[in-house]
C-alpha cells in the first residue's frame, strides 16, 4: 500500500515540488492589532460582511408564491355567485309549495267541474298528477312555510278558514327566541285548464315510456 | 514570565490560557499561528482580504471558545479545524452568492480566475507566474481535494494530522490526496508534460 502511495508521489514530484515551493502568505502587519481591537471592543461579528445585492432570483421567489397563494385561492374559494343565497332557495321551494297548492286546488275544481263517473281516466290521470305531486312536496319537509304557520289567502278572503287554529303563528310572533321562519301568505292563483291537460300529458306520456322499458327490460330478461 | 512562556509548547500555552486566562499565552499562540493559517485559507480561498478576515475569526473563535479545546488532540489541528471550517463557510457563501446573483458583472459569474494555463510554455516557466497559474488552477481542484492537498503538500502537515483536522479516515484522506494531485496535475498539463 505505502509503495502504491510512494510511487504515486514518484508520479507527482514536479508538482509536489511546486507546491512546496509556492510563496508563503503572511498575515498583515496590523493583524495582531486589528485583532485586540476587535476582542477588546468586543466585536466578534462577522467580518466578512455580505453587500446587499438586488438579484432576479431574491425578487422572484416571494414573488411566486405571491402570486400562486392568489391562484389557489381563487381555485379553492366559491366565488360570491356560488354561494348558497338563503333567499333564492327560499324562492325556490315558495315555488314548490304554490306548484303544490295549485295542483291540489286545481284538483278540487276538476272535481267540481267533473262529476261525470266516466270520467275516471282523468280522475286517474289527475290522482296521477297528484302522485307526481306528491313527489315535488318531498321537498315540503325543507320548507320554511308550515301549514300552521301561514295563511292561504284565498282562504282567509272567502272566510274558509275559520276552523283554522292560527294561535301558533301569535305565540311565533309573541315568542321571539326561536328563529323565525318565514311567516306569510302565499298567492295561489288559478291555473290554466290547457296548461294543466299539457302537463298530464307530459307525465302520462313519461309513465307511458316507463312501462314501455320496463316491458323492455323484462323481455331482454 | 514571557520568555518562558514563549519557549512553552502550543498544547501548554493553550492550558495556560484556559486555566489562568492569560491574555499573553493567547498572543503567542496568534503570533505562532497567523502566517502558516493565512496561507492555508489563502491557498484554499484565493482571496486575501476574504482571507485575513477568516484567520481573524478563527482567532475569535479561538478567543471565545478557549474551553472546548481537549488536551488530549494536538492544538494545531483544532485551530486548523476551525480556520479549514470558516474557510469551507466562506466559500459557500461566494459560491451561493454567484449561483443567485443575475448580476451582469462577469467577475462574479465566472470563478474569480481568469484562464492563463494556454500561455506559451516559456512564459509559463517563469517563476512568479508559475505561482500564480499553479494557484489559479488550484482553486479550481474540487474543494474537498484541494483542502487535503494544500494541507499535505503546502502545509507539510501528516496524514495522521490531516485526518485529524478533516474527519476522515486516513486512508480517504490519502486517496483524496491523489485524486487532488491528479486533477491538479491535469489543469497544469501544460507545465508537466508527461
Amino acid at each position: 500500500m505505502k509503495k502504491i502511495y510512494n510511487d504515486e508521489e514518484n508520479k507527482f514530484s514536479e508538482l509536489l515540488k511546486d507546491l512546496k515551493d509556492l510563496p508563503k502568505i503572511k498575515a498583515p502587519d496590523n493583524f495582531e492589532y486589528n485583532l485586540l481591537t476587535r476582542i477588546q471592543n468586543k466585536n466578534f461579528g462577522k467580518t466578512v460582511k455580505e453587500r446587499p445585492q438586488f438579484s432576479w432570483a431574491k425578487f422572484l421567489a416571494p414573488s411566486a408564491v405571491v402570486v400562486t397563494t392568489i391562484i389557489l385561492f381563487f381555485i379553492f374559494f366559491p366565488s360570491p355567485q356560488e354561494n348558497n343565497n338563503q333567499l333564492l332557495q327560499q324562492t325556490k321551494l315558495q315555488d314548490n309549495q304554490s306548484a303544490v297548492n295549485n295542483s291540489s286546488s286545481a284538483k278540487n275544481e276538476l272535481k267540481n267541474q267533473q262529476s261525470v263517473p266516466s270520467n275516471t281516466k282523468l280522475q286517474s290521470n289527475s290522482s296521477s298528477l297528484l302522485g307526481s305531486n306528491s313527489q315535488t312536496t318531498r321537498p315540503r319537509a325543507l320548507s320554511p312555510l308550515y301549514d300552521s304557520r301561514s295563511i292561504k289567502l284565498d282562504d282567509y278572503i272567502s272566510g274558509a278558514n275559520k276552523n283554522q287554529n292560527n294561535t301558533n303563528r301569535g305565540n311565533i310572533v309573541n315568542n321571539g327566541e326561536e328563529p323565525s321562519q318565514y311567516d306569510g301568505f302565499i298567492v295561489s292563483e288559478k291555473p290554466d285548464k290547457k296548461t294543466l291537460e299539457r302537463y298530464r300529458a307530459v307525465v302520462d306520456s313519461i309513465k307511458k315510456a316507463q312501462l314501455k322499458a320496463d316491458s323492455l327490460k323484462k323481455v331482454q330478461k | 514570565m514571557n520568555k518562558l512562556l514563549t519557549e512553552l509548547s502550543d498544547e501548554d500555552l493553550i492550558k495556560e490560557y484556559q486555566d489562568n486566562n492569560t491574555p499573553e499565552a493567547y498572543n503567542i499562540l496568534v503570533k505562532r499561528y497567523k502566517d502558516p493559517l493565512m496561507n492555508f485559507v489563502y491557498r484554499f480561498v484565493g482571496d486575501r482580504d476574504v482571507c485575513t478576515d477568516v484567520v481573524q475569526d478563527t482567532m475569535i473563535k479561538f478567543y471565545l471558545n478557549k474551553d472546548s479545546y481537549r488536551s488530549f488532540a494536538k492544538f494545531s489541528t483544532w485551530i486548523y479545524t476551525i480556520a479549514g471550517n470558516l474557510a469551507k463557510n466562506e466559500l459557500k457563501r461566494r459560491r451561493r452568492r454567484i449561483i443567485f446573483s443575475i448580476d451582469n458583472s462577469d467577475d462574479e459569474r465566472s470563478p474569480q480566475i481568469e484562464d492563463k494555463m494556454f500561455l506559451a510554455p516559456d512564459k509559463a516557466a517563469d517563476g512568479e507566474m508559475r505561482n500564480e497559474i499553479i494557484q489559479k488552477a488550484l482553486l479550481k481542484v474540487k474543494p474537498v481535494y484541494r483542502e487535503v492537498v494544500i494541507l499535505r503538500d503546502i502545509q507539510d502537515l501528516s496524514y495522521e494530522e490531516i485526518s485529524e483536522i478533516t474527519g476522515l479516515a486516513i486512508g480517504t484522506v490519502k486517496s483524496r490526496i491523489n485524486r487532488g494531485r491528479a486533477q491538479l496535475q491535469k489543469l497544469l498539463k501544460h507545465i508537466y508534460r508527461e
